[in-house]
């Protein structure tokens, strides 16, 4: 082959690092840097992303010169300090424990769970999705049958009932036993464009180039509907800080001695607490929706870019 | 010995129906054919869209399950996978596809799709790989600058010759060719025919050329198989199948080559009436009674034809007297 | 048709099967058992022993299993240990008070959703179409159980204009003004549901009602002279329709997932709320049984809006 082609063209591997450097000044840019470019030029999802990521960095650094122990032993001096008072800048809950201190500490931990749980349940479901979209057939079929099963459970329930089964839980086992239940709406979305991007010629040219399955899901067909997966995780991010949270509010998320921000939203269920002492929930609350709405919106920011037609940027 | 000898090559495709999904019937998509594809040659396969004629190509090239016969390639019997990766078949034989866009991930540089063969078969260092791509874009007549450029970025023409370049790139022996111009403007057209020409010269390919356009079928191949539901209606040489057609659905197909000589056209016109015209009065003879076609027979050492032997006698015979 | 509905009968019955077989181990895998501490602190070990004999604890799982769902095919999903009653009869008045307030939501949804939709198809890509995208988008991300609770604090307790517990007054007597406060204690819940719950109707009719815009035929329409409001409300509106009822099948699993949120924040009792408190008292027949109802209606919801779907588009007929 080499004598052959040396035959039949002009070029040398004398002419490689010129040839190299020509056809690296025309490349053209990846996508992310796409991706970048429209961050850059639209300001308030410019702004979103710092919030976001700001307060992540803030609460996982704040959160280590905590104490939590300490944080959580009851003081009855500083039963439900209103804000301001006695040193407490959000005020202190009915156990005289500090809200300041137990948002920092239960934003940590919420936000720390529900990008455990993104990474896994996204993780899986993409690779669920993408194998049982590739392999048509009896593959297909059996995972397909495991997915309806698990849309059939009642996912809250279940989860209720598995916390209530497993003793000695901490925040890792609850990622866990969440992500057995939140991988099934990523499967699907993905399972459904495989099914059609595997349809294409390229992947049939791939297969006669000899790549192996593997590295066709993988290589060939994931960056292909890698926009889909980078929108579709980060709403599942914004979606998943509501799980934890939502069964933490229930009473069976964190144990108690763990603050949450679902934790500290549950100082609601009492009624004094609701009307009166507004701070020991408000501020979770509000912190929680902010969070959600700033990711939710970086999501269609990114989607956006993933839709050439729409973009705001430059991409040239 | 041929390259490529297929034999009685069948792809069924199941029905499944009632209440237990079971299998009640199945699309016959390819219905027991055989032909050889000899060394350096261009073999053309040749008929209406849902006749088979794709769904053999990419039973050649190994991306589709057959449901019996045999392809054998230097001995061995390729229409199993084991064998195919005990040869390294792709490495032999390779496709190039109709779609230029659809066949290159939009998602991969140029550099990277012609190296992808290259990569899983050859194992070159990064400067020789490189090399190599960087001549296959020169011999395909594309410049550097395409190096790490994407798909989407060149014309139809540009792209199809990027989808040839990765189909050389191992130096295959065999390359299927499935409908790779149709797709394109007229003009362009040729210059792709040319340069795949060009390059089965110079590197010494056999092409299975699969089209329905039988004018482009006459530029490129000495060899040609007519195929009709999933059946050959007729095989022979360039010259056995446009001078001598013996089947009438060969006959309609050369009729419907469009005339650009316009002082002939009305004679053309006529001439196809009068085929239409055999072929609606005589077609339960051309076919049997389950409208599929017969069996091949030969009628010279180059020519077979799809009809009862009497019947092929009696043609070639009138084709003589005419003659 | 009825060969597809009956073969997704089919697939059904397996499933409910692995269904009840795993809530009935998962029920048995918790810990504690349903009387200690629920007769008398100081209760005879012996007198435990002997409770929980009668009652088939001790017996081996797969023949307490069978018990069950022999019992189950009687009608009989044993007796609460908590409240001392037949669960049917338990869950039966908790579940009533489910379905209204699902049924109110899902029809407060749809009266707020298809206008939504059609308002903002029709003016695509100006000023309405974007105020409604970010209100669907804004009511999509943020957690429901958030919603609830700020919901019931600002219209509950600072305002007053709603009860903020229970399903019915206590002081309200028979008839009329019965249903009047049964109506009153879910408008609230019902209402937030509502208001949170619309994005998947408003985003498919919009995007529907944008596609059939462009469509020849009501292009065609339209040259003919068709009046505009005739052509959304007999050509698209009519299209989108049956799709769009499809989805109350699909939005069952959000509604029973909901309803253990809405229940608990408003101390509503349906099953919901039941659930959450039998986790507490380790009350196992009730606790497999609501799971078991929730997976059965969950499995019902997708086959209606399966059926539906298939009416309207052959196509997706399942093979």
């Amino acid at each position: 082959m080499e004598e052959n082609l040396n035959k039949h063209s002009n070029i040398s591997a004398a002419d490689l690092d010129r040839l190299t450097k020509e056809a690296s000044e025309e490349a053209t840019p990846s996508s992310a840097k796409i991706i970048w470019n429209e961050f850059k030029a639209d300001k308030p999802a410019m702004g979103a992303l710092i919030i976001v990521i700001g307060f992540i960095l803030f609460v996982m650094i704040a959160a280590l010169f905590i104490n939590t122990p300490k944080m959580m032993e009851t003081n009855i001096m500083n039963y439900n300090a209103a804000p301001g008072s006695n040193g407490f800048l959000f005020g202190a809950d009915t156990g005289g424990r500090s809200v300041g201190q137990q948002l920092i500490v239960g934003a940590r931990n919420s936000i720390g769970i529900a990008i455990g749980l993104t990474l896994i349940s996204s993780t899986f479901g993409i690779c669920w999705g993408l194998i049982s979209g590739y392999f048509n057939g009896y593959i297909d079929w059996g995972m397909q049958r495991v997915y309806d099963f698990m849309m059939m459970l009642p996912m809250t329930m279940m989860i209720i009932v598995l916390v209530t089964i497993i003793k000695n839980y901490n925040a890792v086992t609850l990622t866990f036993i969440f992500s057995i239940f939140y991988w099934e709406g990523t499967s699907r979305l993905i399972r459904s464009r495989t099914l059609s991007e595997s349809e294409k010629d390229y992947v049939a040219a791939a297969k006669t180039s000899g790549t192996s399955n593997f590295k066709i899901i993988f290589k060939e067909i994931m960056p292909n509907i890698s926009s889909l997966i980078i929108v579709d995780t980060t709403l599942s991010f914004a979606e998943n800080i509501g799980v934890e949270t939502g069964l933490s509010y229930l009473g069976f998320g964190l144990p108690i001695q763990t603050p949450s921000l679902g934790t500290l939203i549950a100082n609601a269920n009492d009624p004094n607490n609701i009307t009166q002492y507004w701070w020991t929930w408000l501020p979770a609350a509000i912190l929680i929706i902010i969070l959600c709405l700033s990711i939710s919106y970086i999501g269609q920011v990114v989607r956006r870019s993933a839709d050439a037609s729409q973009r705001h940027g430059i991409t040239d | 010995m041929s390259l490529i000898e297929i034999k009685d090559l069948k792809v069924h495709y199941p029905i499944r129906s009632g209440f237990w999904n079971r299998v009640t019937d199945s699309v016959k998509a390819v219905d027991g054919i055989s032909f050889n594809i000899e060394a350096g040659e261009t073999y053309g396969l040749v008929g209406e869209s849902g006749s088979g004629k794709s769904t053999t190509g990419k039973s050649v090239v190994g991306l589709e399950k057959v449901t019996s016969g045999s392809i054998m390639y230097k001995g061995k019997d390729i229409t199993k996978k084991s064998n195919r990766n005990h040869l390294d078949y792709n490495h032999d034989v390779q496709m190039i596809f109709q779609d230029s866009l659809s066949s290159l991930n939009p998602r991969k540089r140029i550099e990277d799709i012609i190296a992808e063969p290259l990569r899983n078969f050859e194992h070159l260092s990064k400067d020789d790989e490189k090399l190599r791509v960087l001549q296959l874009l020169d011999i395909v007549g594309l410049d550097a600058d395409a190096l790490y450029k994407y798909p989407h970025q060149f014309s139809g023409g540009q792209r199809q010759r990027i989808g040839v370049a990765r189909a050389v790139a191992t130096n295959p022996k065999l390359i299927i060719a499935d409908e790779p111009v149709s797709a394109l403007d007229l003009s362009v057209q040729a210059q792709v025919l040319n340069f795949m020409k060009k390059i089965q010269r110079e590197f010494g390919i056999s092409y299975l050329f699969i089209s329905h356009d039988l004018g482009v079928v006459r530029h490129m191949c000495n060899n040609i198989a007519i195929m009709n539901r999933g059946r050959l209606v007729e095989i022979g040489t360039r010259d056995d199948i446009y001078n001598h057609p013996l089947h009438i659905y060969t006959k309609r197909l050369l009729a419907a080559i469009p005339e650009t000589n316009v002082s002939q056209r009305k004679a053309h016109r006529e001439a196809r009436l009068a085929v239409e015209q055999v072929y609606r009065e005589q077609q339960d003879k051309y076919y049997d009674e389950h409208g599929d076609a017969y069996p091949l027979v030969q009628v010279s050492p180059t020519h077979a034809v799809a009809l009862p032997e009497a019947l092929a006698q009696q043609i070639v015979q009138e084709g003589e007297v005419k003659a | 048709m009825w060969k597809t509905i009956l073969r997704r009968i089919l697939i059904m019955i397996p499933e409910i099967i692995i269904l009840s077989i795993l809530v009935f181990l998962l029920a048995k895998a918790m810990p504690g058992d349903p009387f200690t501490g629920s007769i008398n602190p100081k209760a005879d070990p012996a007198q435990l022993h002997h409770l929980m004999k009668i009652n088939g604890l001790y017996d081996p799982w797969y023949q307490q299993y069978w018990n069950w769902v022999v019992h189950l095919f009687h009608g009989n999903l044993g007796n609460s240990y908590q409240y001392q009653e037949p669960v049917t009869r338990l869950i039966g008045g908790r579940a009533i008070n489910t379905l209204w307030l699902a049924l109110f939501t899902t029809i407060l949804t749809y009266c707020i959703a298809l206008p939504m939709g059609m308002y903002a198809a029709k003016h695509e890509g100006k000023l309405p179409d974007s105020i409604i995208r970010v209100y669907t988008y804004v009511t999509f991300c943020i957690p429901f159980f958030v919603i609830l609770v700020i919901g019931v604090w600002i219209f509950g307790f600072v305002l007053g204009w709603f009860p903020t517990t229970g399903s019915i007054s206590s002081t309200a007597t028979p008839g009329i003004q019965s249903v009047g406060s049964r109506i009153y204690h879910i408008l609230l819940p019902g209402i937030l549901g509502a208001l949170f719950g619309t994005v998947n109707v408003v985003q498919y009719l919009r995007s529907e009602v944008i596609d059939a815009k462009r469509s020849d035929y009501v292009r065609t329409a339209r040259s003919k002279g068709v009046p505009e409001k005739d052509i959304y409300k007999h050509h698209i509106f009519r299209n989108s329709l049956l799709p769009i009822a499809a989805f109350a099948g699909y939005s069952i699993t959000g509604l029973l997932n909901g309803s253990l949120f809405t229940e608990t924040v408003f101390s509503y009792p349906g099953m919901g709320l039941l659930f959450i408190n039998s986790i507490s008292y380790r009350d196992y027949t009730v606790i497999t049984a609501l799971v078991l109802i929730y997976g059965i209606l969950n499995l019902l919801g997708t086959l209606l809006s399966d059926i539906i779907l298939s009416i309207v588009d052959p196509r997706i007929r399942i093979q």
